[in-house]
């Protein structure tokens, strides 16, 4: 039977895991922007879980309804404690927790405040916020792929019916920490990967930031001609779902047999529109 | 004179409650300004804000239980969906709103498929049924065993595709009223006139391609909502119907008038 096909309800919700690189190397300024790689990608971050509270309202006087749970956990600097390493990313009410409901994620911003435009349009607006950049240290991506696995396997136990988990790895970097516990990054990736529900395995996406203004390579089919590390990325990353392919299509994404769930080298707004295609599973329009 | 007798089956998403059922569906009887039986359905958004009461609302003010019914031509349904908008964005009960719910109203609010159906001339020589469509619920129009019309005439792998409906923002409003259809029918004495929302029009479609007479017998004997519910329960669970709200108005014409009122509890 064709995986990769169950909606998502509060009798099936979903999982939506990013990993959040907080590495030294994300203190670089983006492109025209300014701003440098954490305050985009923690922007980002912050848009597409607003996003997915605003497509979870649905009615006054009543909750935001749980159609996922959700994790960031961030790799590299620490807020908890000095020092590198894995942690969630949360702030605020939720600091320290693995993965949150949507409706309690939607209850517990660490602050509602002024934010830049992703896309560089001179506005702003007051928009919750639960991840704040930060950067420092190495790039512990193995361990974090390690931390989130734990919280994903326990989550796909818990709901056999579901649409598997989706995880988005957001870098700009190398990996620092491979073999972590005797396993390489492919290795961590692989066990990520086969976390099962019934509706398929586990996706993996990979998100690579570039400071510099170069070709965004988003969904390609082939890593001939990815400049390092793409190739790692593109072998790690998982094939695109159907379902996925179709919202990338949707959006003007010339998507072939093939293609993976790798964006290579994107700007920011870039990265809020991969963020989309890649957490909306199959939903009924009406 | 023909008389009518309409019955309203519905059943929510497989895993909502009752309460979180986005479709709508009104009938009323006729009305002393030369109005025909008036039937609606309409089918709100999943991702909307507010999706049940709009569909709700379209269907009662269609009937007249809201404002001035419109007429079926498409500048009196301009006007009259224009209405419908400013009643919604002026619920009393947004009063209590989140500053999340009122993001989601402004920006991205709600959309509904609709179809509305008046029958004319019942006591007359040329009874018949008039309706508009907006997007993808439909009226089957049944004599027998034998659809002699279906409105719009869409065929089972077509539903899911069709983005009409009519939007609570009064920017996309000319252009979906723009695209509304009309159409009409002649009836007889013992038709049935079904009014689906896509999901289980899709499955009638599919339905009576298969076998008609097994479909309009077990629909014509509908008689109690559990049983409707039984019905789309196993029509999920064998993935022939798509999970989502589901509603079916069933009208049928008789020269007798209706005897009894059958309540079930």
């Amino acid at each position: 039977m064709e995986k990769y096909r169950q909606s998502v309800s509060r009798s099936a919700p979903g999982c939506v895991v990013i990993l959040l690189d907080r590495s030294d190397s994300m203190k670089l300024a983006w492109g025209r922007t300014g701003a440098s790689l954490a305050d985009g990608a923690a922007l980002a971050v912050n848009n597409i879980l607003l996003d997915m509270c605003i497509k979870a309202t649905t009615e006054v006087n009543a909750p935001v309804r749980h159609y996922f749970d959700v994790g960031i956990f961030s790799y590299g600097a620490r807020v908890t404690e000095p020092g590198e390493g894995v942690e969630s990313a949360f702030g605020g009410a939720l600091a320290g927790r693995g993965l949150v409901p949507l409706p309690e994620l939607a209850e517990h911003p660490m602050a509602v405040r002024e934010e830049p435009s992703i896309d560089l349009m001179p506005v702003a607006a007051r928009m919750p916020v639960w991840v704040d950049p930060l950067h420092g240290h190495r790039t512990p991506m193995c361990q974090a792929i390690a931390v989130a696995g734990a919280h994903v396997f326990d989550w796909a136990a818990a709901h056999p019916d579901s649409f598997p988990p989706i995880v988005v790895n957001i870098t700009d970097g190398m990996v620092t920490d491979s073999p972590y516990d005797g396993a390489t990054l492919q290795d961590w990736a692989r066990r990520l990967t086969s976390i099962e529900t019934n509706d398929g395995a586990t996706l993996f996406f990979n998100v690579f930031l570039s400071p510099f203004e170069v070709t965004e390579i988003v969904f390609p089919s082939d890593p001939g001609g990815l400049p390092p590390p793409g190739p790692d990325l593109f072998a790690l990353s998982s094939p695109l779902p159907r379902p996925m392919a179709d919202n990338a299509r949707v959006d003007g994404y010339d998507v072939r047999p093939g293609a993976r769930g790798l964006a290579f080298n994107v700007g920011r707004s870039t990265l809020l529109r991969v963020l989309q295609i890649g957490t909306r599973v199959p939903d009924r329009a009406r | 004179m023909n008389h009518t007798r309409q019955v309203v089956f519905y059943a929510p998403k497989h895993g909502n409650t009752e309460a979180e059922w986005e479709d709508g569906a009104a009938a009323a009887p006729a009305a002393g300004d030369g109005r025909g039986p008036r039937f609606a359905v309409a089918d709100g958004a999943t991702q909307g804000f507010g999706s049940a009461r709009w569909a709700q609302q379209l269907v009662a003010g269609f009937v007249g239980d809201q404002g001035a019914a419109p007429d079926l031509t498409a500048a009196a349904l301009h006007r009259w969906a224009s209405d419908m908008q400013g009643r919604w964005h002026d619920d009393p009960r947004l009063a209590g709103a989140t500053d999340l719910q009122r993001l989601k109203q402004a920006t991205v609010g709600s959309f509904a498929t609709f179809l509305g159906c008046e029958l004319r001339d019942l006591a007359g020589p040329r009874p018949r049924w008039t309706a508009v469509a907006v997007g993808d619920a439909v009226l089957f129009h049944v004599r027998g065993h034998r659809v002699v019309s279906q409105f719009p005439p869409i065929p089972p792998e077509g539903f899911g595709s069709n983005p009409d409906g009519l939007p609570t923002h009064a920017a996309g409003l000319a252009d979906m009223v723009g695209r509304a259809s009309f159409a009409e029918g002649d009836l007889a004495d013992g038709d049935l006139l079904y009014l689906a929302t896509d999901a289980f029009a899709q499955w009638v479609a599919a339905a009576d391609r298969r076998d008609p007479r097994a479909l309009w017998t077990t629909l014509a004997a509908l008689d109690h909502p559990e049983a409707f519910r039984a019905l789309v329960a196993g029509r999920r669970a064998a993935r022939e119907m798509v999970n989502d709200d589901v509603t079916l108005l069933r009208v049928r014409l008789d020269r007798r008038p209706a005897e009894h009122l059958v309540v079930c509890l």
